[in-house]
């Protein structure tokens, strides 16, 4: 009954309220110049805040830069939306930055949950979302403005069991995830094709947060394996590395992209040593063309760039460029749906890589790299097909 | 008194000698003047003349008290307010709010606050009956709603219209927050109340039955790894969910609910640590950490009526008034009942309502059931709304709120837990623009702390509660 | 699971009982004397563990030795359980005692502490950054001797060494010195010790400042053992407050039994069914006690019976 009611009053009710979505007028700037406003979804508070802020971070430092550059026909801010990296506060973050008319492109949602669980909205909107989340089922969930700037899990999986299976000839490897999202997705994807190549996978999962890692780093050596893969944050794999070092054991690890962050190597000391990292990207406190960012960003926030954070700022680059390539403040297109037509068509190169997207938003191209932890340092080793091919 | 404690060595001393009868400081003066209230009331001496005749030193006299205590409160709050701290210098916050200007701003409003309250005889006075002045009128609206139930009748519908109507001047992201925050935790509110402010049950894991509501519509809408056996229309979910929800209920309450108080709140807890786990382990069943995508939206197919609810919440906003006009009802009509009644006997003392024949697990369950498949409602409809659900929707954190919501609001009482769960639910989306994002909880907990301390019978408390605490006070 | 298996998990298992065992005992303390959970312990253990950091980054030289380590890890205790007692007893000030004054009902504190809680933590997020933060080296972690062949290392068996000593030394306190009995008195009838001379307003103060010590060093040991971060705080208290409640709450040597037990489940829980189990096992174990014995293993003796 009374639902039936609602429904009367909801067919009302729509009617009234219509359509409020109006042309996507842009907001104009002291100096008659149009302001667009990049937004940024991601954690800001909770458990993974500290990632969020790593992009917001890179987010913000772009936006700062392209302003005062000061060859743009138009302004550039910014806006946040904190969704705590968790999928029920991302409705509401999402919209957030959706009703907010002059944001015309959006980075993130960090996080594959979050993502999931804002992509309706922002397809619905129109508005162009350029996401570090890497679980490989994302694209095939029919998000139209959803686009991936990182590869996916798939080509990073790969590319630890690849250099495992060609380069160490390893027998039997331990798998360990976070039980998070992202560590679970990339687990099967080095479970699947670990097993493909013949070689013996025991899996366990170890929830981000856990209070002693001495169990577990046991279990690992009592396991047998001649190998270990972990597929989580660097602050999990760092308390994790100590224990595998105080328990004895000493063969090669391997660690995902959420591990490849100079704190990794700050928190974990000396038990750092040996792992094995891979990442899509190229770590922004070493790498050559990175090097002037890394010093910006340090100026900027008392502190070195993070994980994600040179992504984050080629992301909010990338949209930038697009804007202005679209004619913005020169009587150009500058509505959300031109933006994400040409982002998703862009080819533009950043400090970390060369952006380009499939039909489906997935990144197009890969190129993992593997690092190692050597002398308290990550060092790159090279790109692993190329590292597999020349052993 | 003054005599026989007249130096204040035997005040510091006193701890270490148990067995000496020699009567003390605040508690046993306190005691002493309970006991003396039976048969007359002595004129009470101002705090400064107790503390005059107790012979403290100067600055442990209530006034300097006060103006210590209020410094306190400013330089905490220029931590409150300063830097965000760096991830490389762990002090830089402090040092930069220490080294600044903002601190010292702080204090002197602290320190001008006190002199206005100490000195400043004469606006004070004015402040404080102009206060009263203004809070008369407000002061009236209680007894005068009491006595009239055709005013509170007015007062709801007026109310209802407002949550029906005003949500259209709202932009969507107002609303969403209203449905994903609001409706769906004041709906959660509403069944924790008749656990915790009718039945007196201590449950700390109540969202778990928001979560099992939820994965039951993922489950009947053929989206979760395990298949049911046959896909039910979404509207229909919501029944299903509830009494998915209600034999949980019953199943967790059957063995626990013999345990008291603060027993039956870890084993509560545990049960949703437990809940939580298996959502986030049992890959084949849950579909583990990656969640569930995919849960249709609403619908109603009913010969000529056909509605689909769709990405816009002021649907999913409106359908929730609805249920929740339902459940308060519902449960008004409960609770005024012979259910209601014995909750209230046994919520005061069990011992005796079982002595009078009560079957106290059997009213507890019930308590217990009916919570329970309120908030599978909740689920249902979330699981539907956003159509995407995992693990960590379902935090032990959120228990730890829903509970802090009820109370806040006033427990027992339907107005203040809905004005309560709405206020608490909103509030770190309303502060999203006013203060530091990544600083909204903590003002969060403060409201918290200082709301507890200045009413702790929440905001609108039920009028038996509102005696029990005035009773309480004056002893 | 093979001997050989078993025997190696036996210390972690300890050294986490341990652990637990300390924190459990500022939750029982804490509701022996009050009736209250003071859900924002965790934070004491938090900041506890932060105070230690700070001092510590600031002294410690880069990779210390010998006698400088012995002395770093007192000047960690000793600083770790300053902030925390000092915090326990700033927490009692400000959120509990305004409510005892009033005579709020015990749910009132509760929400009381989840407010503290939530303040405490998101405002040490706030003011040292909200990444987890590694303590500096302090020593170096090897192997000292082996236990039937399982081999010890130096945190693991400082963890169990402090807490031995602080469980020692409070059971010493609370049964011999008058501050004990004191304590005793308030927890068995507030009324009655009242007006028998005790100064209950201080004899609480007290026992939060004991509670804090414990909690403070712990977050110390805590972060000794893994890292600092300001949310580091609320699983391990959450453990905690179950392993005081399987010992039966208010009742010290139950929660030791009880830290020590749930420490063991734990850990012992990886090898047997998988560390995503950790929580499930020992709440099992809770639930399971608690249907057998309401009042856990040794019984709330320390406080009324509820």
């Amino acid at each position: 009954m009374v639902s039936m009611c609602a429904a009367l009053v909801v067919t009302g009710a729509t009617a009234l309220t219509g359509c409020n979505k109006d042309d996507g007028a842009a907001r104009v700037g002291s100096d008659g110049k149009p302001i667009y406003k990049i937004g940024f979804q991601g954690p800001l508070t909770g458990e993974s805040s500290a990632i969020g802020v790593n992009m917001e971070n890179g987010v913000k430092l772009a936006v700062k830069q392209a302003n005062a550059r000061g060859d743009l026909a138009f302004h550039v801010e910014y806006a946040a939306s904190d969704d705590a990296g968790s999928p029920d506060q991302s409705p509401a973050a999402a919209q957030k930055l959706i009703d907010d008319e002059s944001v015309v492109g959006l980075v993130g949602p960090a996080f594959s949950g979050a993502a999931k669980a804002s992509g309706r909205l922002y397809s619905e909107a129109g508005l162009v979302s350029v996401s570090h989340a890497s679980n490989p089922g994302l694209p095939e969930l029919g998000f139209r403005s959803f686009v991936r700037s990182v590869p996916n899990d798939n080509a990073q999986g790969g590319a630890m069991v690849t250099y495992f299976t060609r380069q160490l000839k390893t027998k039997k490897v331990y798998v360990v995830d976070d039980k998070s999202e992202y560590g679970v997705g990339l687990s099967k994807v080095a479970e699947k094709q670990l097993k493909e190549a013949g070689v013996e996978v025991v899996k366990a999962g170890v929830p981000a947060k856990t209070p002693d890692y001495t169990a577990a780093a046991t279990a690992v050596k009592h396991s047998g394996a001649d190998a270990l893969i972990y597929n989580g944050l660097y602050s999990d794999a760092a308390p994790f590395a100590k224990k595998l070092k105080d328990v004895g054991f000493d063969k090669p690890k391997i660690a995902s992209d959420g591990t490849y962050d100079k704190k990794f190597t700050e928190l974990a000391g000396d038990a750092a040593e040996g792992w094995l990292l891979t990442c899509q990207c190229l770590d922004a406190n070493v790498d050559p063309g990175t090097k002037q960012f890394a010093e910006d960003y340090k100026t900027e926030y008392k502190a070195p760039p993070g994980l994600y954070s040179a992504e984050s700022y080629d992301a909010t680059n990338l949209i930038i460029e697009q804007i202005k390539a679209l004619g913005g403040g020169d009587g150009g297109d500058v509505r959300r749906e031109a933006v994400l037509e040409k982002v998703k068509k862009a080819d533009y190169k950043g400090l970390t890589r060369q952006f380009s997207f499939k039909e489906n938003g997935e990144f197009a191209g890969n190129g993992i790299y593997l690092s190692e932890v050597k002398g308290g340092r990550i060092t790159l080793k090279g790109n692993v097909d190329t590292l597999v091919s020349a052993g | 008194m003054s005599t026989l404690n007249d130096t204040s060595a035997v005040t510091a001393v006193q701890v270490a000698h148990l067995p000496v009868s020699t009567a003390s400081t605040a508690s046993t003066a306190s005691t002493a003047s309970t006991a003396s209230t039976v048969s007359f009331r002595p004129a009470r001496p101002s705090a400064e003349a107790l503390a005059a005749l107790r012979g403290h030193r100067w600055y442990e006299r209530p006034r300097w008290r006060r103006l210590c205590a209020l410094t306190a409160v400013g330089v905490l709050l220029a931590v409150m307010t300063g830097e965000q701290g760096s991830g490389a210098d762990l002090l830089f916050s402090l040092r930069t709010t220490f080294t600044g200007t903002a601190l010292w701003a702080w204090i002197a409003a602290a320190v001008a606050l006190w002199a206005i309250a100490e000195f400043g005889a004469v606006p004070r006075r004015a402040v404080a009956s102009g206060a009263r002045a203004a809070a008369a009128p407000l002061a009236r609206i209680r007894p005068a709603l009491d006595s009239s139930p055709r005013l509170r009748v007015a007062l709801v519908v007026a109310g209802l219209a407002a949550a029906v109507l005003l949500p259209l001047l709202f932009d969507r992201s107002t609303n969403q927050v209203l449905v994903d925050w609001v409706g769906i935790y004041v709906l959660l509110a509403l069944g924790l109340n008749v656990v915790i402010g009718w039945a007196g049950l201590l449950d700390l894991g109540f969202v778990a039955f928001f979560a099992i509501g939820s994965y039951s519509t993922a489950f009947w809408s053929g989206q979760l790894p395990v298949k049911p056996p046959f896909e039910l229309n979404p509207f229909l979910s919501i029944p299903v969910a509830m009494v998915t929800c209600l034999l949980a209920g019953i199943l967790l309450g059957a063995p626990t609910l013999r345990l008291r108080g603060d027993y039956l709140a870890i084993v509560t807890l545990g049960f949703h640590e437990i809940i939580y786990l298996i959502a986030k382990n049992a890959e084949s069943v849950t579909g583990g950490s990656l969640g569930v995508f995919g849960i249709p939206h609403f619908s109603v197919d009913l010969g000529p009526l056909q509605y689909r609810w769709g990405l816009d919440p002021l649907d999913y906003l409106w359908l929730l008034i609805g249920l929740i006009t339902v459940l308060v009802l519902l449960f008004r009509k409960l609770v005024r009942s012979k259910i209601g009644r014995t909750w209230e006997a046994i919520r005061e003392d069990e011992v005796a309502a079982a002595a009078h024949g009560v079957d106290t697990v059997k009213y507890k369950l019930m308590a217990f059931a009916i919570g329970a498949s309120t908030s599978g409602v909740a689920g249902a409809v979330y699981a539907s709304k956003v159509g995407f659900i995992n693990p960590e929707n379902f935090p032990l954190l959120y228990s730890v709120l829903v509970l802090a919501y009820v109370i806040f609001g006033g427990m027992g009482s339907i107005p203040g837990v809905l004005l309560g769960a709405a206020l608490l639910a909103y509030l770190p989306h309303g502060l999203k623009d006013v203060v530091d994002q990544k600083d909204r909880f903590m003002y969060l907990g403060a409201l918290l702390v200082v709301m507890m301390i200045y009413r702790p019978q929440g905001l609108l408390p039920a009028r038996r509660r509102r005696r029990t605490v005035r009773t309480r006070e004056a002893s | 699971m093979t001997l050989l298996e078993f025997r190696d998990y036996l210390v972690p298992g300890l050294a986490l009982g341990a652990l637990y065992s300390v924190i459990a005992i500022g939750y029982t303390l804490v509701y022996g004397v009050l009736k209250l959970i003071n859900f924002a312990h965790s934070e004491v253990f938090m900041l506890g563990g932060f105070g230690a950091l700070i001092v510590l980054t600031e002294v410690a030289p880069g990779h210390p030795s010998g006698l400088v380590s012995v002395l770093l890890v007192l000047l960690g205790l000793v600083v770790s359980g300053l902030v925390g007692a000092g915090t326990a007893f700033g927490l009692e000030k400000v959120a509990y005692r305004p409510l005892r004054k009033r005579n709020a009902p015990a749910l009132i504190f509760l929400i009381s502490a989840i407010g503290a809680s939530f303040f405490l933590y998101n405002l040490a997020g706030k003011l040292f950054g909200r990444d987890p933060k590694a303590m500096p080296a302090l020593f170096d972690n090897g192997v000292l001797f082996h236990v039937l062949g399982a081999p010890v290392d130096v945190v693991k068996l400082l963890l169990i060494v402090a807490a031995l000593a602080m469980i020692v030394g409070l059971d010493l306190l609370v049964r011999r010195t008058k501050l004990g009995s004191a304590i005793r008195a308030v927890a068995q009838d507030p009324e009655a010790a009242g007006l028998m001379g005790v100064d209950i307003d201080r004899i609480v103060s007290r026992t939060f400042v004991i509670g804090g010590v414990l909690g403070g060093i712990a977050g110390f040991l805590f972060g000794l053992n893994s890292q600092v971060s300001f949310t580091m705080g609320f699983i391990p208290g959450i453990t905690a407050f179950a392993a005081a409640v399987l010992g039966g709450i208010g009742n010290l040597r139950g929660a030791m039994l009880g830290g020590m037990l749930l420490g063991l489940v734990e850990t012992y829980n990886v090898p047997l069914f998988g560390e995503e189990w950790r929580y499930v096992a020992a709440f099992a174990v809770l639930v399971l006690v608690l249907m057998f014995r309401p009042t856990g293993i040794l019984g709330a003796k320390l406080g009324r019976t509820a």
